[in-house]
């Protein structure tokens, strides 16, 4: 199973941090905590930054979030274009790390404002792709 | 640690150069760059090719530019650092004169884009995103931008209508530089009226993909006095990092933490501070970009760089003249060649012989050049 099933067109198929797919699958977010100083990481890494440890734990978040900023795409790269427009977001989880998403379609967008909660959820991409997005 | 001098500029058209190869491009930049310090090519001891070579058909640019040129058998570096490029290609051959490896040096920033279609650029430049948790959800590099227009928008009121008079202004200054891609100036009305591209960006707040290049010709202070007697000195060079996913930074994303803190190393080199700058090229990607570079330079306090704008303050004639060649907004963004041409645009100014768009008795220059959606920014400070 390779990564570039992640997201709604993946470029990078090999990584450490595979294990996502699985959860993403089980309809749950993970991020990767280290074993060694309990620093957990999202979106995950193999790879502890503080004590350079690379043996890492898997936690499920909750997915509750704040919309820090948005945009709606209208001009896209060819294999998004189908698509457009789009939203795209990026959010302050409540264990106040970050992530970058989709924001599904079925939110009103005169409602998007920074500051907004919002929920991290798996979504579908066509073929088997998997990902998540804020709705 | 000794001065270093530009000696020599040269800068081509920029645009659909659909009559023109890379490596004619960088001739002919290079070519101008020699004429205007008066000197022959066996001068020059090595060269730095900055390029984003993944627009450019052309893979490792520096092998052809160099033979091109004629610049074989000096060493030459290919120096990449997306829409940066030429800014840390100069501090690359400043390093390696004050390094006394080399006396002097060309540096050639040159893109060759308009082989690609928009669509296809945007899809490399939504690479230069992170290709692992951001490219796969379609990014782009307005979308990213467009994100930090929101953010300042909603925590200071910033509007379109203001964002729109960083266009007007650049047109206005293109409309005077033969070198500018758009030569008509804009109205705000048509900026508004602009199809969208990235909500709140429309087609005219942002910068169009060109083809190009730009050369400085920099000696160390002995060589630079002996063969020109006009050297522009460089008093400054700041270039500073930042995570290049937007997840990987702080804060509420209304400004660059990357900007500042390369500006702080560049004034601190050059013992200027913001009031002391006479005229300045910022990076406006985007409409929004120029405002937030007012602010993470110093020129206005955070969320306030639309009130310089709206009194004219960065007009010819006002406190501090910003892209009076006509920016990226006016000139097109040929990415590797950016940062050389406001280069080019300041080193005019100091020596006043920028025509129409000079300002009277400027000494001090400054240059900012973003990377990309700013995991690098270059801040230049330049003395007469
Ligand atoms: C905004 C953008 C997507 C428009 O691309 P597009 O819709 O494919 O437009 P085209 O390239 O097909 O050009 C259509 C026409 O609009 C003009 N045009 C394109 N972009 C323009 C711009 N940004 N400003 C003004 N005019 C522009 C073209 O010159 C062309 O005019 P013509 O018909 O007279 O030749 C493209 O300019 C772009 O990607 N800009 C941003 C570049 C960027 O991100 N650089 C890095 C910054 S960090
Ligand atoms: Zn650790």
């Amino acid at each position: 199973m390779g990564f570039e099933k992640f997201g709604r067109f993946g470029y990078v198929s090999q990584t450490k941090i595979n294990p996502l797919l699985s959860y993403l699958e089980k309809g749950q977010i993970a991020a990767t905590k280290c074993k060694k100083c309990g620093r957990t990481y999202f979106p995950p890494r193999a790879d502890c930054l503080d004590c350079r440890h690379s043996a890492i734990e898997w936690v499920v978040l909750d997915g509750k979030s704040n919309l820090i900023t948005f945009t709606n795409v209208f001009f896209a790269p060819p294999v998004f274009q189908p698509e457009t427009p789009y939203l795209l977001g990026l959010a302050e989880l409540t264990n106040g790390l970050r992530v970058f998403a989709p924001i599904s379609p079925a939110v009103d967008k005169e409602q998007l404002k920074p500051g907004l909660e919002l929920s991290l959820k798996v979504a579908k991409g066509s073929g088997d792709n998997l990902y998540y997005w804020l709705e | 640690m000794g001065r270093i001098g530009i000696i020599g500029v040269g800068h081509t058209k920029f645009g659909k150069r659909n009559d023109a190869s890379l490596r004619e491009l960088a001739f002919e930049a290079y070519s101008s760059a020699l004429d205007d310090a008066d000197i022959v090519s066996s001068r020059i001891d090595g060269s730095v090719v900055c390029s984003a070579t993944h627009y450019d058909k052309q893979r490792s640019p520096a092998g052809v530019v160099a033979e091109y040129l004629g610049l074989n058998p000096q060493p030459t570096f290919n120096v990449e650092a997306a829409c940066a490029s030429s800014a840390v290609g100069l501090r690359t051959a400043w390093a390696l004169i004050t390094s006394g490896l080399h006396d002097v040096m060309a540096v050639v920033g040159v893109q060759k884009m308009t082989e690609l279609s928009s669509e296809e650029i945007q899809e490399l430049m939504g690479r230069a995103g992170d290709v692992m948790w951001e490219s796969p959800f379609g990014t782009t590099m307005p979308a990213y931008y467009a994100m930090y227009a929101t953010a300042h928008m909603a925590k200071y009121g910033t509007t379109e209508e203001q964002m729109a008079l960083v266009t007007v202004k650049n047109r206005k200054y293109g409309s005077k530089n033969p070198n500018a891609m758009f030569q008509k100036p804009i109205t705000a009305d048509e900026v508004l009226k602009s199809r969208p591209v990235s909500a709140p960006l429309k087609l005219f707040d942002c910068c169009a993909n060109a083809d190009g290049a730009a050369c400085l010709i920099i000696a160390n202070a002995e060589k630079a006095k002996k063969l020109t007697d006009r050297p522009v000195w460089i008093a400054g060079l700041g270039l500073a990092s930042s995570p290049m996913s937007l997840a990987g930074r702080k804060g509420p994303l209304t400004s660059f933490d990357v900007t500042k803190n390369a500006a702080k190393a560049a004034y601190q080199m050059a013992g200027v501070g913001p009031n002391d700058v006479d005229v300045a090229e910022v990076h406006d990607s985007f409409s929004i970009t120029e405002i937030l570079n007012y602010e993470d330079l110093g020129f206005a306090k955070p969320g306030s760089g639309t009130r310089l704008l709206e009194k004219g303050e960065t007009e010819l004639g006002g406190k501090i003249p910003v892209n009076t060649d006509g920016g990226l907004i006016a000139k097109g963004h040929p990415v590797g060649a950016t940062g050389a041409s406001q280069l080019f645009a300041l080193t005019k100014q100091l020596r006043n012989e920028a025509g129409s768009a000079q300002v009277d008795g400027a000494k001090i220059g400054l240059a900012q050049n973003i990377g990309g959606i700013g995991m690098y920014s270059a801040v230049t400070i330049l003395k007469a």
